[in-house]
């Protein structure tokens, strides 16, 4: 009976779980070339990271960590609300929540196209670092697991923001910006968190960016303010709490 | 065991009763005709059925599965056309049908069987390839029936299914429903077309302001209609002007026109035959046409809803 039990269990695993893959290769399919996601995941942390390191007398080189922080940040949380809402619209979100799968399933399909796609778009300034500013990477590994786990910390984000019932883009835009800017200033992206005065390291610490931008100085510097291991501990962290309020949220919206 | 049993649902949104303690049973195989005005309940009880929206209290189960608590096994056997066409317009059909499927857990093999032989089963198969957002309103309604086929479902909801759709797409779609209630699927029904859920239905459950206030055969409610007998009468010119006369005939308790032909209503239809038959010949008139009818499933829906009908279709009335 156990067995059976087991073999159900496993045979619903592997069913959300390519429920949660359909659902992101359509994210993939309709939304990855849209021009407001290409112009906001691309554009907009490119000059608004210009727009900070102009001035700074620190070779462009040493400025690419920071870059593949805010571009995973944006990047990744960029896709949900553009998606989500635009489905809500067309009705074809109704769709997904009739579903035979889990909320779990539908929040983490939805995250995963974001997750690819920033991964993908975070890959630029990389490339950018190596050939153009030949920037070194001390720790690769490192360095390809900050960015795993900030992408889907931050598709995750997106997703959780996505889950307000409106059919507005820009209602779930503007409301992400509030959150989304104010943590490039209090999690060391542009000032090291170490400068910051005391109140802005203790809030540095709510910040999830905080944790990514720190694995991925770890990796291209050898230093970092916390251990690699916490960074990704922390991250881990923030993801499920994301997935869970994300999860809960969409059920009570649905209401 | 029965399609859907639903027992004394109650659904509120604040202080506003949407679904008001209504219990009713689908059985296996069964069309059940779900009818009521705009805003009476019928949506919101679908969104409980199709596990969408929790109750308030209550309980409904599909195929034995309750739908608040074992919602994926219930989901698993229906097969969800809401009245809105819900494909993806940047997708192809062909890659809107393996979405559905996918999210159905429809395997590889089986999907790409049956996304062929439905394809071309509601005519869509050479266009399979083209993005939906070139098709036409029946068109997508086409697909979107298909791709809640693709799971073979044993349970359909259907939501105004040929509303404003073109006479080929309206033709093939009722085509495949009663080709599917042959073949045994329990179909739910939701239309504005009471004629439509006439002829398709087994039974028909009407709901108003949240409440079922008549469940049972087409034929045995139309029965208790009895006052909403009427005839229908056609003369060589029906000119509007007549309408004040023959209001006042006898046995005559309300006359409509309704294009060419006057509708009386009445208790006694042969005693109007009589009086319209001396009405024409006093004003010269030639009847064209006269024929009685029973009361219709609208006359009875009218009736317990509390709408009337007015010319271009049925009103509240304030």
């Amino acid at each position: 009976m156990q067995s059976i039990n087991q073999e159900g269990g496993v045979k619903r695993l592997s069913c959300e779980i390519s429920a949660a893959w359909a659902i992101a290769k359509k994210d993939m399919r309709i939304y990855y070339l849209k021009s407001n996601i290409i112009v906001a995941g691309i554009l907009f942390p490119f000059f608004m990271f210009l727009a900070f390191a102009i001035g700074k007398n620190a070779s462009p080189g040493t400025l690419i960590p920071g870059l593949i922080s805010i571009t995973l940040l944006f990047s990744s949380s960029q896709i949900e609300p553009v998606s989500i809402a635009m489905e809500r619209r067309v009705k074809t979100f109704e769709r997904l929540l009739s579903a035979p799968i889990s909320l779990y399933s539908l929040v983490l399909g939805e995250s995963l196209s974001g997750f690819f796609y920033s991964l993908g778009i975070a890959c630029l300034p990389l490339i950018a670092g190596v050939i153009i500013f030949s920037t070194p990477i001390v720790h690769a590994a490192i360095l390809v697991i900050s960015m795993i786990f900030t992408a889907f910390c931050f598709a995750t984000l997106g997703t959780l923001f996505a889950a307000y019932p409106t059919e507005n883009v820009g209602e779930i835009m503007s409301m992400l910006n509030t959150v989304r800017l104010p943590l490039i200033f209090i999690s060391g992206v542009f000032v090291p968190i170490s400068s910051m005065p005391h109140i802005g390291q203790e809030i540095a610490l709510i910040s999830p960016l905080t944790y990514g931008n720190d694995m991925i100085e770890y990796a291209y510097t050898g230093k970092s303010l916390f251990s690699p291991l916490l960074d990704v501990v922390m991250l881990m962290t923030f993801i499920l709490i994301f997935q869970i309020t994300a999860n809960y949220l969409y059920k009570t919206f649905n209401e | 065991m029965q399609a859907i049993e639903v027992s004394h649902l109650i659904k509120k949104f604040g202080s506003l009763t949407a679904v008001n303690d209504i219990s009713f049973s689908v059985g296996e195989g069964e069309t059940f005709g779900f009818l009521g005005p705009n805003g009476a309940g019928k949506t919101t009880t679908i969104r409980i059925l199709t596990g969408v929206s929790r109750p308030t209290s209550g309980t409904a189960t599909i195929f034995g599965h309750d739908i608040e608590h074992d919602t994926i096994n219930a989901r698993q056997s229906m097969g969800i056309v809401s009245e809105n066409s819900n494909v993806y317009d940047d997708l192809t059909a062909w890659q809107n049908m393996v979405f559905s499927a996918e999210l159905y857990h429809v395997g590889r093999n089986e999907r790409e069987k049956k996304s062929t032989e439905l394809l071309k089963k509601f005519e869509l198969y050479e266009r399979r390839n083209d993005k939906a957002h070139g098709f036409s309103k029946g068109m997508k309604r086409r697909l979107t029936l298909v791709m809640r086929l693709v799971n073979s479902p044993s349970l359909l909801f259907l939501d105004e299914p040929t509303s404003g759709l073109d006479v080929q797409s309206n033709l093939i779609i009722r085509e495949v429903i009663s080709d599917l209630i042959l073949d045994g699927v329990t179909v739910f029904l939701t239309t504005h077309n009471i004629e439509e859920a006439n002829v398709m239905c087994d039974r028909v459950a009407i709901i108003n302001k949240g409440n079922i206030i008549a469940i049972d055969a087409p034929e045995s409610l139309k029965k208790t209609s009895k006052g909403s007998q009427s005839i229908e009468v056609s003369f060589d010119r029906n000119s509007a002007d007549h309408l004040d006369e023959l209001s006042r005939l006898s046995m005559v308790n309300e006359v409509q026109k309704a294009g060419d032909k006057f509708k009386f209503y009445t208790e006694d239809p042969a005693e109007i035959i009589d009086a319209v038959a001396v009405y024409a010949r006093t004003h010269n008139l030639k009847i064209i046409s006269i024929t009685t009818l029973g009361p219709s499933l609208e006359d009875v829906f009218v009736k317990l809803t509390g709408l009337q009908l007015a010319g271009d279709g049925i009103h509240a009335i304030d």
